[in-house]
Order: C-alpha cells, then sequence, then structure tokens
C-alpha cells in the first residue's frame, strides 16, 4: 500500500466554486487536492454527452474578480462568450425583445413601456453594482482585531459602498434604501403596466428562488441576478468551455484534481481538521478542507459533534427547497414562434406574460403541487453555437419553475410525465407545433438535481436567497464567513456567501478565507 | 360672539393620534382645533351604539399598543380610561378540540404539551425571544426615525442613537435580530414548533392588518408590532377598554379640551390652504375656512396629499412617492349582537380562555392558502378570525345577561373581484352578506349555535372602513407595514420625520413613524417635532417622557 498523501488543503466538490477555491490556493503556492464525486467536473454546470447544457445553461454573473484570481486574463475569459437577447414571449404574438436596457417589439415596433423598462433597468444596475462590492469579499463582520489590515480592508470597502451611496445623490440613495428590502412585484408594476415586459422582470427576480415576486426581499433577486450587467450570455464551446478554463488554470498551478471520487467522511482531531477518507477508503491528510456540498451535509461529514447544539440546530434550520425542474427536449426540427422572427429563436425565451402569472405560478408550489401553468426559460443553444446543438436534432434547454422538491406523492415517473406534459401544454400556447417535434425528453426535478449534484434540496443557490440568509446570516448564524466547526474546516460552495449562480465567487472568497487561516 | 376661526394649529381628523397630537399642542400652550367630519370622533377607535343596548367597538376593538408614557403624559385614566386585560385566548379544531393559551406559565406549559410535549418544551426560549425583539424596539418608537442621506446634526444623533443601540445588542445577538426582522412568521414558526394547530394560533399576529401572507418575509416584524405593547407594565398584554375602544377617544378628547382646545365635528375638509409653499388653514365642503400657520393632518399619507391638497403645490417626484406608496385594504369585520353567551361545546364551562381571542384556523397552510384568495381579488375561503366577546369582562357592553361580540376577519381585499373587474365597489350588500355567511360558518367551527344567538350583525367591509373612517382601501394601518414603509422610510423617504414639502404640514397619523395600532405614538411624536419646528423658543411642557 503506498503512503498516505498529505496536502495543504482538500477541496471537496468540483464545480465552478470548488474549482475556483481550488485554483486560488493552488496559485498561492498550497499543494491542493480536489475530490468530485461524479465522473466529470462541473457540478450543476457540467453539459450532458454531446455538449448541450444539461441543468444550468447560461451565464449572468461570471465574476472579473475570479478571473483574475485565476489568471486566466486580464481583460477577457480565455473562451467565447455571445450576448444573447431575451424574448418575453407573449401569448398574441407581440413578443418583447429585452437587451439590456432597450425594450422594444419583435416585429420592431416600439414598446410603450421602453422608457419606464430603462429606467428602471438603470437603476438597478446601478444599485446592483454597488452591492456587487460585498459580494467581492466575504461578509462584514469579522472579528478580526480592530487595527489589523483585514479590518482596516472591511471598513474600505464598506467606506466605498457608503460613499458609491452617497455619490448617487440623495433621492437615489433613499430610493434604494427603500426598495432594497422590498418586493419584486411592487417595484416593477410601479414603473411598468403589467405585461409580458413585467413578467420577464418578475420571472428574473425569482429564478431559482422558493419564492413568488410578491415576497419581500425578491428586490434582492433581481439585483443579484443583475451584478455584471444582468445580461444573459452563452459560453460558445458550452459549459464544457467555463469549466475547463477553471479547472486549468487549478491544474496549471499543480492542484490535483481527481473525478469519480467521492469523500465519505472529513477527518478531525482535537477539533482540528486532519484530512478525509474517500468513499473508496483512502485517507488524504490536509489541515484544511474545504466543501463545496451544502451546509449541513458538511458539517456531517465532519462530524456532527463539533458542533455546538445551536449551531446544528441553526444548520438543520437552513432553507433550501429546490422549486425548478429542468426539462431538456430534443426536437425534430425548429419550431414556429407565431410572431417571432427565426433569428430570435437565438435568444433567451421567457413564458412569464404578466407579473401576476407568476406569482400564480408559485402558490400551487407552497402546497406541493407543480404549477399549471409553470414559468419556463427556453434556450434552443444550438442556434448560436453548433456545438451545443445536442447529439440528433435540435437541443431545446428548458427552465421550469415552479416544481418543489418535496412535491405530495413524490418525483415517481408518473409525476415526471405529468409535469412533461404541462411543459408542453404551456409552450404550445406559444409554439403550437412544437410537442409534435419532440423526439426526446428528460426530466431533471429538483431531487435528482440533488442526487447527481448534491445541492442541498436540489435548490440553485445551495441555500435560499432570502434576506434573513445573506451576507453574515449565510447559510446561518456563526459560519457566515466560511470558517464551520473544527478549526481547518471550510464551506466554499453556493451556501456560503455571496451565493450561486455560476460566479465562482463563493469558492474563491472561501479560498481566501483559507489562506488567511493559514498556519 | 363670533366663532374663532383663526389658530395656532389645526388638526384634520379626531381618531386617537390627531386628537394626541392636538393634546400635546395644546398642553404646550397653543391654541389649537380638531376638525372632523363625522358627527363623532375618535376615527377607528369608536365605541358605536348602532343596536339598542349594545355597544360596538366596530373598528379597532383590543388595546395594548398605547404607549403607557402618553397615558401618563395626558393623564387619561382622570379623563376616565380604563383598560383591563383580558387573560390567554383559544383555537378550536372541527374534531371538538381546542388549543388555549394562558399567560399563566404552568398552565400553557401542559397545555402545550397535550398538544406537543416539545413544543411545551420550546415555548420558553421562544418567548424570551420575541420578549427580548421588543425590549430592542420599545425605545425607538417614540423616537423619531432619521434620514439616512441627511447630514443634520439631528438625523446623525439619531442615526447614532440607533447604531449604538445595535452595537449594545453585541454581535451575536445583532444577527440575530437582523434575521428576525427578515423572516417569515411561518418560517420561525417552524423552526420553533411542530403541531400545526399551535403554529396557527401563535401565526396570526404577524399578518393581522397586513397584505401579506404567513411565509411572506417580515411578517414576524408584524408580529412584533403586535406584541411591543403593554398593559400596566405586563409586555405583550392586551386588554378592552371599559365602554369600548371609543373610551380611548373620549379619553383624549377630554385631555384636550381640558387644555384649552376646540374640536369641531361634523366639519369635513375639502381642501388644505396653501399659499406660497406654506399652509395656511383649512376650507371645508360647507364653505367655512380655518386658518393656522400648522395643519397637521391624521389622514392617511395618499388621502392626505392626493385629494385634499393641490397637486400643483406639491414637487412632482413626492407626490410620485405617495402615489406609489402601499395601502391595502385586506380586512373586515362583524360585530355582533347576541341574545346570550354562545355555547363552546369543546371548552369546560366557564374556562377562562373564553375571554381572550378565539381563532378557528388550522395551520400555517390554511392561513397561507387565505392569503392566496385574497391576492386573487376574493375574500378566504376559510378566513383567519380573530374574535373577542368582550361584555365578559365589561358589562357595559351590552344588557344584562346579553354579549357582545367582535369579529375581525382576514382576508378580506378593498378591490373585490367580480365579473373580471376589482373594484372596491363590488362590495354590495349581497357581497357584504355573502362574506358573513363565510365567517359565520368559519365560526360554527368553534361555536355550532352562533347563528341562533345572533340579535344583530354589523357587517364592514374594507369598503366601509373607507368611506366612513376615511382610510384608504380600509387599511387598517394607515399603510402596509413592509420593510419599504417603516422606519426612515415612511411615509416615503426623505419625509419620515412628519413634515411633508409644505412649510407648516405635518402629518400625525398612522402613515407616519412607527405605524399603526391605537399606539398613539405618531401623533406625540409629530406633536414634539411641530413644536420644536414651529415654536423652537416655547417651552416644551407636557412631555415626561
Amino acid at each position: 500500500m503506498s503512503a498516505t498523501r498529505t496536502f495543504d488543503a482538500i477541496v471537496i466538490g468540483g464545480g465552478l466554486n470548488g474549482l475556483a477555491a481550488a485554483g486560488v490556493l493552488a496559485r498561492a503556492g498550497q499543494s491542493v487536492c480536489l475530490l468530485e464525486r461524479a465522473p466529470h467536473l462541473g457540478g450543476l454546470a457540467a453539459p450532458d454527452a454531446s455538449g448541450a447544457p444539461r441543468m444550468a445553461h447560461l451565464l449572468y454573473n461570471l465574476s472579473p474578480v475570479v478571473r483574475r484570481d485565476l489568471g486566466l486574463g486580464a481583460r477577457d475569459w480565455p473562451f467565447k462568450t455571445v450576448a444573447l437577447p431575451t424574448v418575453a414571449l407573449s401569448e398574441d404574438g407581440r413578443h418583447v425583445v429585452t437587451q439590456g436596457a432597450k425594450a422594444r417589439f419583435a416585429d420592431g415596433g416600439t414598446h410603450p413601456d421602453a422608457a419606464g423598462f430603462a429606467a428602471l433597468h438603470q437603476r438597478l444596475t446601478s444599485y446592483a453594482a454597488l452591492l456587487r462590492q460585498l459580494a467581492e469579499a466575504a461578509p462584514p463582520g469579522g472579528d478580526a482585531p480592530l487595527l489589523s489590515s483585514a479590518r482596516l480592508k472591511e471598513v474600505l470597502r464598506l467606506g466605498r459602498v457608503g460613499l458609491g451611496l452617497r455619490r448617487m445623490g440623495k433621492p437615489e440613495m433613499r430610493r434604494f434604501l427603500q426598495i432594497l428590502l422590498s418586493n419584486a412585484y411592487d417595484l416593477i408594476l410601479d414603473d411598468i403596466p403589467d405585461s409580458p415586459l413585467a413578467g420577464l422582470l418578475a420571472a428574473d427576480a425569482v429564478r431559482g428562488a422558493a419564492a413568488g415576486p410578491r415576497a419581500p426581499g425578491t428586490v434582492f433577486g433581481l439585483l443579484y441576478r443583475m451584478g455584471h450587467g444582468g445580461g444573459a450570455s452563452l459560453p460558445m464551446g458550452g459549459m464544457a468551455a467555463v469549466i475547463d478554463a477553471f479547472a486549468g488554470a487549478a491544474r496549471q498551478a499543480g492542484a490535483v484534481i481527481e473525478t469519480g471520487c467521492g469523500v465519505a467522511r472529513i477527518l478531525t482531531d482535537q477539533d482540528r481538521v486532519t484530512g478525509v477518507i474517500t468513499d473508496e477508503g483512502e485517507t488524504l491528510n490536509a489541515a484544511r478542507v474545504l466543501s463545496s456540498g451544502g451546509a449541513r451535509i458538511t458539517a456531517e461529514m465532519a462530524g456532527l459533534a463539533h458542533f455546538d447544539i445551536e449551531a446544528s440546530r441553526r444548520l438543520r434550520h437552513v432553507r433550501a427547497r429546490g422549486t425548478v425542474a429542468k426539462i431538456n427536449l430534443t426536437l425534430s426540427s425548429l419550431p414556429a414562434i407565431p410572431g417571432l422572427p427565426d433569428d430570435l429563436l437565438s435568444a433567451r425565451m421567457v413564458i412569464a406574460p404578466s407579473a401576476s402569472y407568476v406569482e400564480e405560478a408559485f402558490n400551487p408550489s407552497k402546497y406541493r403541487e407543480v404549477s399549471p401553468h409553470p414559468v419556463i426559460e427556453a434556450l434552443l443553444p444550438g442556434q448560436t453555437d453548433p456545438a451545443q446543438r445536442g447529439a440528433q436534432g435540435h437541443a431545446l434547454s428548458l427552465i421550469v419553475q415552479y416544481a418543489p422538491v418535496d412535491l405530495a406523492g413524490g418525483w415517481h415517473a408518473a409525476a415526471r410525465d405529468t409535469l412533461l406534459q404541462t411543459t408542453l401544454n404551456t409552450l404550445s400556447r406559444y409554439a403550437p407545433g412544437l410537442p409534435d417535434l419532440v423526439t426526446g425528453a428528460e426530466v431533471i426535478p429538483p431531487d435528482r438535481i440533488e442526487a447527481e449534484t448534491g445541492a442541498p434540496g436540489g435548490h440553485w443557490h445551495h441555500a435560499e436567497m432570502s434576506l434573513d440568509q445573506l451576507l453574515t446570516l449565510r447559510p446561518a448564524i456563526g459560519i457566515g464567513r466560511y470558517g464551520m466547526g473544527p478549526s481547518g474546516l471550510f464551506l466554499c460552495g453556493a451556501s456560503a456567501h455571496p451565493g450561486g449562480d455560476l460566479m465562482g465567487l463563493a469558492g474563491r472568497n472561501a479560498a481566501h478565507a483559507a489562506l488567511r487561516g493559514t498556519p | 360672539m363670533r366663532p374663532q376661526s383663526s389658530f395656532d394649529a389645526i388638526i384634520i381628523g379626531a381618531g386617537h393620534n390627531g386628537l394626541t397630537a392636538a393634546a400635546y399642542l395644546a398642553r404646550a400652550g397653543r391654541q389649537v382645533l380638531v376638525v372632523e367630519k363625522n358627527d363623532w370622533i375618535g376615527g377607528a377607535a369608536v365605541s358605536r351604539s348602532l343596536h339598542e343596548g349594545w355597544t360596538y367597538s366596530n373598528c379597532s376593538y383590543v388595546c395594548s399598543l398605547l404607549r403607557r408614557e402618553i397615558v401618563r403624559d395626558l393623564d387619561l385614566p382622570k379623563y376616565g380610561l380604563q383598560v383591563i386585560p383580558y387573560e390567554g385566548g383559544a383555537s378550536f379544531t372541527p374534531d371538538g378540540d381546542y388549543f388555549a393559551y394562558y399567560s399563566d406559565h404552568h398552565a400553557l406549559h401542559r397545555e402545550m404539551a397535550r398538544h406537543s410535549p416539545r413544543d411545551a418544551d420550546a415555548y420558553p426560549r421562544y418567548a424570551q425571544m420575541i420578549l427580548r425583539q421588543c425590549r430592542f424596539i420599545r425605545p425607538f418608537l417614540l423616537r423619531d426615525a432619521p434620514d439616512p442621506a441627511s447630514l443634520h446634526p439631528r438625523d446623525l444623533g439619531e442615526m447614532a442613537y440607533m447604531v449604538k443601540q445595535a452595537h449594545g445588542l453585541g454581535r451575536r445577538e445583532l444577527a440575530e435580530t437582523l434575521r428576525f426582522w427578515t423572516m417569515s412568521i411561518g418560517d420561525l414558526l417552524n423552526e420553533h414548533f411542530e403541531s400545526d394547530l399551535i403554529k396557527a394560533h401563535l401565526a396570526g399576529s404577524g399578518i393581522i392588518g397586513t397584505g401579506l401572507g404567513v411565509y411572506s418575509p417580515g411578517t414576524a416584524y408584524v408580529l412584533l408590532h403586535h406584541y411591543m405593547g403593554d398593559i400596566d407594565g405586563g409586555i405583550g398584554a392586551w386588554g378592552f377598554a371599559r365602554g369600548g375602544m371609543g373610551a380611548i377617544s373620549a379619553a383624549l378628547g377630554a385631555a384636550f379640551e381640558a387644555a384649552g382646545g376646540t374640536i369641531h365635528v361634523g366639519a369635513d375638509v375639502a381642501q388644505i390652504l396653501v399659499k406660497e409653499g406654506r399652509v395656511t388653514g383649512v376650507a371645508l365642503e360647507d364653505g367655512r375656512e380655518f386658518h393656522a400657520p400648522v395643519v397637521a393632518s391624521n389622514m392617511d399619507v395618499k388621502r392626505t396629499f392626493l385629494t385634499h391638497v393641490e397637486r400643483a403645490a406639491l414637487p412632482e417626484d413626492f407626490t410620485r412617492a405617495v402615489e406609489r406608496f402601499k395601502i391595502r385594504g385586506s380586512s373586515a369585520k362583524l360585530n355582533i349582537a347576541l341574545d346570550r353567551l354562545p355555547a363552546f361545546p369543546a371548552a369546560p364551562q366557564h374556562a377562562s380562555f373564553l375571554r381572550g381571542d378565539l381563532h378557528v384556523s388550522q395551520s400555517l397552510w390554511e392561513l397561507e392558502r387565505a392569503y392566496d384568495d385574497w391576492k386573487a381579488g376574493r375574500w378566504s375561503a376559510r378566513p383567519y378570525i380573530d374574535m373577542l366577546i368582550p361584555s365578559q369582562i365589561d358589562p357595559t357592553m351590552a344588557p344584562p345577561g346579553s354579549h357582545m361580540m367582535t369579529v375581525f376577519v382576514q382576508y378580506a381585499p378593498y378591490d373585490l373581484a367580480a365579473e373580471g373587474q376589482r373594484s372596491g365597489q363590488n362590495w354590495t350588500d349581497a357581497a357584504r352578506h355573502a362574506l358573513a355567511e363565510t365567517v359565520l360558518d368559519q365560526i360554527t367551527i368553534a361555536c355550532p349555535d352562533i347563528r341562533d344567538r345572533i340579535q344583530h350583525m354589523e357587517v364592514r367591509s374594507p369598503l366601509e372602513l373607507e368611506t366612513e373612517v376615511g382610510l384608504t382601501e380600509g387599511n387598517i394601518f394607515q399603510g402596509e407595514l413592509t420593510f419599504d414603509q417603516l422606519f426612515f422610510n415612511r411615509p416615503v423617504p426623505g419625509y419620515s420625520g412628519y413634515g411633508s414639502p409644505i412649510a407648516g404640514l405635518y402629518l400625525c397619523g398612522s402613515s407616519a413613524h412607527p405605524g399603526g395600532g391605537v399606539m398613539a405614538a405618531p401623533g406625540a411624536n409629530a406633536a414634539r417635532t411641530i413644536l420644536r419646528r414651529e415654536w423652537p423658543r416655547a417651552p416644551r411642557k407636557g412631555y415626561a417622557a
């Protein structure tokens, strides 16, 4: 038997956050081993075998800070991304196209609410840019000594946010403080009448969330989405290109990456992390372990005995109730959508004809039922990047909301079929012949997302992005700054600040926290 | 002698806040006039005799939030105010059981353990947390909310006070507080309890009067809003004003008149008079005019600025902000004259909890579904009801042997949907009758013979609350209690200090910080601000607290 391998740090999970953490640590000169249970890297971002998207299909929030820290280029990512317009589909064929702050009808006509939309969009992106500074570091509230450089940096960062607020001028500053914690529904409808355009914003505010747009706090969801301008972009070469870039950066810096290798237990000695035992029984030594799994599962792997009763109670109460199902269809030919020019088939297409539609779609999910009229985000990735067209025909990637993880009766085959039928019915209202074109369908409900990626509750963000689970409160009080339980254990996944959305910031921030904790 | 037409200050509306502001101003030596559109004073704190022999507190119906500092400053007991606390309450189930709430710790523990031993053990921890949050928030109620965008020393001072209070909590407790404020009451209760019935019983206070559901973030704060009062120092205790809620208004009115103030009832203000950016008085519907350099409106912010001030007199962005202000009717009321006490077959005879607040909701999900109905423009198929029989404690409310029952009903939308249209005008007699039947069906869960006991019943939809009391959309708090409309955001950012863009025109009602409930804090705070700003050199009398 070979000698036990020893590293400075072990990273559990090879999603974007895990890879970002491994990359940052390795580039800081640490010896790092990343272990991924699945046979491939990428987690929620991983594409299917043909290269078409499987779960996540678009990028919104890739962070330049992560790119810089991974040494992936000063100006641009090593892969090409294409910014996509968004189409808010309308049953009457008057679809609305948005690109950035601009809105118009798909037939080229001027949208009556274009000015209102532009003003709202511009306001939200400027607020979001301000808040982004908070995402790019550990949340405020550290216990560093008063005169340390860490504390000084924190004060400076908060000062910059405060200054940015002041620079907006009094009226905007007041408006910011007013809407920050409020609900998206009222914010949107205060400025534009309920329509597909309003529905689009409402849907974006709650995508991935267990909340309807009327819930206070959903404006934050919208701001989060808009942290980097709010535009959706498709990576050329698919998510594989993104994953390869992240993994390449880590490997180049010397990180060892092993797939098909799950972690059974995190080892500790006298309340210090000493390494991990893999599913195969191999022991790996390391003084620091960073886990991109959920907070609770991480704690259980380390042994709940290391957590006082208060901490384990809090971990039990972290809310992560996935409400999104992914459906991947294969179509024999491109669908015809009356009123939509062919060149816009490459757009991100959203079915959310009004903000109230989104709220009504949310209602059944509270009672563990599927929405009869779901909110759908549809993408034909092959229209932009032939490499993502899928093995046969045309891949149509659908994000369907709301489909709760705790569906009454469970997600058995019949329930998945019902969801598929409901989705096809909804799609056929906009693309009448579409159901007849379907030659293949895969339904991935939240419980499968959880089983395949380890995301708690199949939730995209590993923990609900509600106001009481943000910043220092994320995922729970006492573990809001990456370190948790025994010394040397860190949380580096989406359940840590600032959250998920294919950003890599949680992993990158956690790695910095782990480096600061280096003996 | 000609009636006086010039005053130091005019208060529009004789609600409890208007009268409170008026009383403080009068006690500071100002000549103050209160004009009230109805023929009686009190706004939503009234005692009405709508059926001979019975007295209805037909809007607000119980008392706890009225700040004790104000009771003391204005000497309200001397003017007849007597608040009698009630003990406990209960939630009944369709299968003939109930959960009873007792203020006695041991009795409560025994009763909770009957439903869930774990919940009984968890309760002290929950109650302690609520009490800590109450203690934290109470000092803010009688202070001004600072404008965070302002560098004025007063605002900076208040901000510093806020930071100091928050800092004093310690890091862990501060985090707990932030979490509490942003949570839903449903999630909070789920963390502590397992019994559906106990959770449903405790959740009610988180939604009363709001357009939010038990799972809407921020409802834990609404619960606090209902718990932060006290009766004679008993934090969170509720009681009846002897003689009905009108007794509060009557005492405030008497205190005001004793200080030399004048009240005109039946005086409906048509227009607030403004000249060159400064308020000059009010013009009534009947043509009379009264003049004063200071006018304080007890009306809600929308009614004050959108219908009683000329639009041209206000900056457009202010008007837009007022238009955006959310003030949504969500509750209705049944006031019932009973020939005798109805039977509660589930409860032991003469159970003390029958003198408290009675409910029939079974679970958080039932409450959430009730909210979904409201969002869609319907009243809840199974509404939350908060039902009390005050005549058991206060015999002045009904003839001997008979009783008066007050039933608060949630949710009932103001803009009821009918034939695809949502409008307050859809509250026809038939609609109100149908609502009453829905509510009576709910009540039969607790007392099956309720329909046989009814001598007279008043059904009040949000529309009646709007037309009679003047509350826009019948919202009992003069505006939603959500983050975007609390503290420095109440009523609109930049104007949390009771003032307005018009010099001399103030708000003194619940649309202003700290918000609704029969608390009187907005009135007292507004009067203090008015005295400071308008008569800076005058001695500030009357504020002991």
